[in-house]
């Protein structure tokens, strides 16, 4: 097995080391990426300020948005307004303040009453974004390194198809009463060919989400002077720069009555989603108007950019065909449309992932755990530490998250962003802890660490009914989805961990009780 | 036989270093390599779709940039297939030296749009 030596063993090569190197990345990754499917329903459960009932389905953004700007935001540059939706029960208002860098609020949109700010960035601005910027954002290298993982990915599908080559004799293998080793090899083929289809997609329009970012050369090549003109053709990005003279703003609900007079003559379905106005007080400020894209695949770039004083519409843009093809693939990726029976696939698809991915790192450490011992080298129990941080580690990162949620008040010493940024650290340091844990402890690591999963899971599902009364029967009774739906996962998750510890334990009390002299020449023969 | 040995473990240890060596080139060819022809073929391909076949410039960059990763995908592939390294070198050495000469050409020709 080595690079150039036929196909069949290069390509054996190639998977067994990106394997390696690359799987803990991608398993943060597709675990990240699973759980932002329900990024609004980890919202709801974060943020118990926004657990309102379907909203209406009319709001007037002049008299329940603007004067909340006008009064949070009077300098900031843009505000970003997103229509309440029946995932998002709430207005959303984004903008930067100078102080507290990129501040969300919401709004009530039965009553305009500026809800209390939860001071956490939950799914959408925490999980979401470590998906696929991993947090590091000095020179977008979280970006390079997902998009280097997700390369690794395809490179991974192809030469995992090569080096498998009987799949349909695979796909019908599992034997899970086997030897370990043969059972984890069972798992690993039969993720890898149930879900490739959807693992090859999703890697790929991940890819294509960011193509520009990926290959700026070519942007470059036919830009060189104007990015923002590419913006403005590709996206219809429309922009002018301040004029200094300041002005009032128009009605922005005349604006939306215009802009959905426009798209239904033009026969498209849906309204408007968002509303962006840039440089509100000044004569050249404008507003853009984006149409929603919840009833197709296809993340439609429909915007209509009008002028901020006289209302008038500046200019109009929809995608040309191989843009359109663009915002397809994106929009196969982010699943924004409704079809609940879908996004429960992608989770189920991204879960597949992470059991492929564990199933591969635990094999390759399975089996050279005793050779390296042996041959006192490190390969096999650094990737077992990885792999446990990257597994079970970021799994308790990601409770411990959810647990400090519950636990710090709102109106303690820190509030707002500070209250959020506490969170994210919460979970930095934790995951740091639990691969400290795993390299100290190398043989308990993985049943410990998935104990420590099953309690924490059941002590955010008490947590949530206890600081929020919204407990399973409540949230279950009164039809809170989104609560319930976390709950019950959250119990699904303990359940599962607590087995697979048992079943660990088990199996080493079975092995100590009847072991020979030399459990390892026994384990391998 | 003491010296016999020495001798093998000698000579192992210098195939594993020469192995090593062009594996490390090898690993660069793929990743860097394969990057930066695609970039460079890319770039070139895109200028062509607007000069010669008359596509929006933004489309042209869009589906170019799509079309890249498959293009890195085979050259990853490739590269790490190739039995000689010299050879995965020179084919993509060739492939920068046409994306790079192109691109620059026809970054005159694009002036006036």
């Amino acid at each position: 097995m080595a690079p150039g030596k036929g196909f069949r063993q290069s390509m054996s090569w190639l998977h067994t080391w990106a394997g390696v190197l690359l799987g803990s990345l991608l398993l943060a990754i597709f675990w990240t990426g699973s759980l932002s499917v329900f990024d609004r329903e980890i919202d709801r459960w974060m943020q118990p300020g926004t657990r309102l009932a379907e909203p209406p389905p009319q709001v007037s953004l002049d008299r329940l948005v603007l004067p909340h700007a006008k009064n949070l935001a009077p300098d900031a540059p843009v505000w970003t307004i997103n229509l309440p939706t029946p995932r998002v029960p709430v207005l959303q208002l984004d903008y930067e303040d100078p102080q507290h860098g990129r501040v969300r609020r919401y709004i009530n949109p039965h009553t305009g009453e500026l809800i209390v700010d939860q001071g956490s960035w939950g799914g959408t601005r925490f999980i979401f974004p470590f998906h696929f910027s991993l947090h590091l954002n000095w020179r977008s290298v979280g970006y390079w390194l997902v998009g280097a993982a997700a390369m690794g990915m395809l490179v991974l599908l192809v030469s995992g198809v090569v080096a498998h080559r009987k799949l349909i004799a695979e796909f019908f293998t599992f034997r899970p009463r086997k030897r370990r080793q043969r059972s984890l090899l069972d798992l690993h083929n039969l993720t890898g060919v149930v879900v490739l289809p959807f693992h090859f997609m999703i890697s790929l329009s991940g890819l294509v989400i960011f193509c520009l970012i990926y290959f700026p050369s070519v942007a470059q090549a036919l830009y060189p002077s104007d990015q923002a003109q590419l913006k403005l053709e590709g996206l219809g990005t429309y922009s002018r720069p301040p004029s200094g003279l300041s002005t009032d703003i128009a009605s922005l609900d005349t604006m939306l009555a215009t802009a959905q007079a426009i798209w239904t003559s033009q026969g498209k379905p849906g309204g408007a989603y968002l509303v962006r106005v840039r440089n509100p007080f000044d004569r050249n400020g404008h507003v853009e108007i984006r149409r929603a894209h919840t009833q197709a695949v296809t993340m439609n770039a429909d915007r209509l950019t009008f002028d901020v004083t006289t209302g008038a519409l500046l200019h109009q843009h929809s995608a040309a065909p191989i843009a359109g093809v663009q915002r397809f693939l994106t929009g196969l990726h982010f699943i924004q449309f409704d079809h609940w029976t879908l996004r429960w696939l992608y989770f189920a698809g991204g879960l597949a992932g992470c059991v492929l991915i564990g199933s591969g790192l635990l094999f390759w450490t399975g089996s050279r755990r005793a050779r390296h011992e042996r041959q006192r080298r490190i390969g096999a129990r650094l990737v077992e530490a990885l792999s446990v941080t990257a597994g079970p580690g970021l799994i308790i990162a990601t409770l411990t998250f959810f647990v400090a949620n519950r636990l710090l008040p709102l109106d303690g010493p820190v509030t707002g962003n500070q209250r959020a940024v506490l969170e994210g650290w919460v979970f930095f340091l934790s995951w740091l802890t639990t691969m400290a844990h795993a390299a100290w402890y190398p043989a308990q690591a993985w049943r410990r660490q998935l104990q420590a999963v099953g309690g924490l899971a059941i002590a955010c599902v008490l947590l949530n009914g206890l600081t929020t009364g919204d407990h399973l029967l409540h949230s279950l009774w009164h039809g809170k989805a989104a609560i319930a739906g976390m709950d019950l996962m959250l119990l699904a998750l303990a359940g599962s961990c607590l087995l697979a510890a048992r079943r660990i334990s088990l199996t080493c009390q079975a092995r100590q009780s009847n072991s020979p002299p030399e459990p390892e020449a026994q384990r391998h023969a | 036989m003491g010296a016999a040995t020495q001798k093998q473990n000698v000579k192992t240890a210098a195939v594993r270093r020469t192995g090593r060596g062009t594996l490390m080139l090898r690993v660069v060819a793929a990743i860097g390599g394969g990057y930066a022809c695609t970039a460079a073929l890319a770039s070139a391909s895109a200028q062509l779709l607007v000069l010669a076949g008359g596509m929006a410039r933004s489309e042209a960059v869009i589906l170019v940039a799509m079309l890249g990763f498959f293009l890195y995908l085979a050259l990853l592939l490739w590269s790490f297939t190739e039995a000689s390294v010299w050879r995965v070198w020179a084919w993509l050495s060739v492939g920068i030296v046409i994306g790079v000469g192109l691109s620059y050409g026809l970054a005159l020709s694009l002036v006036e749009y």
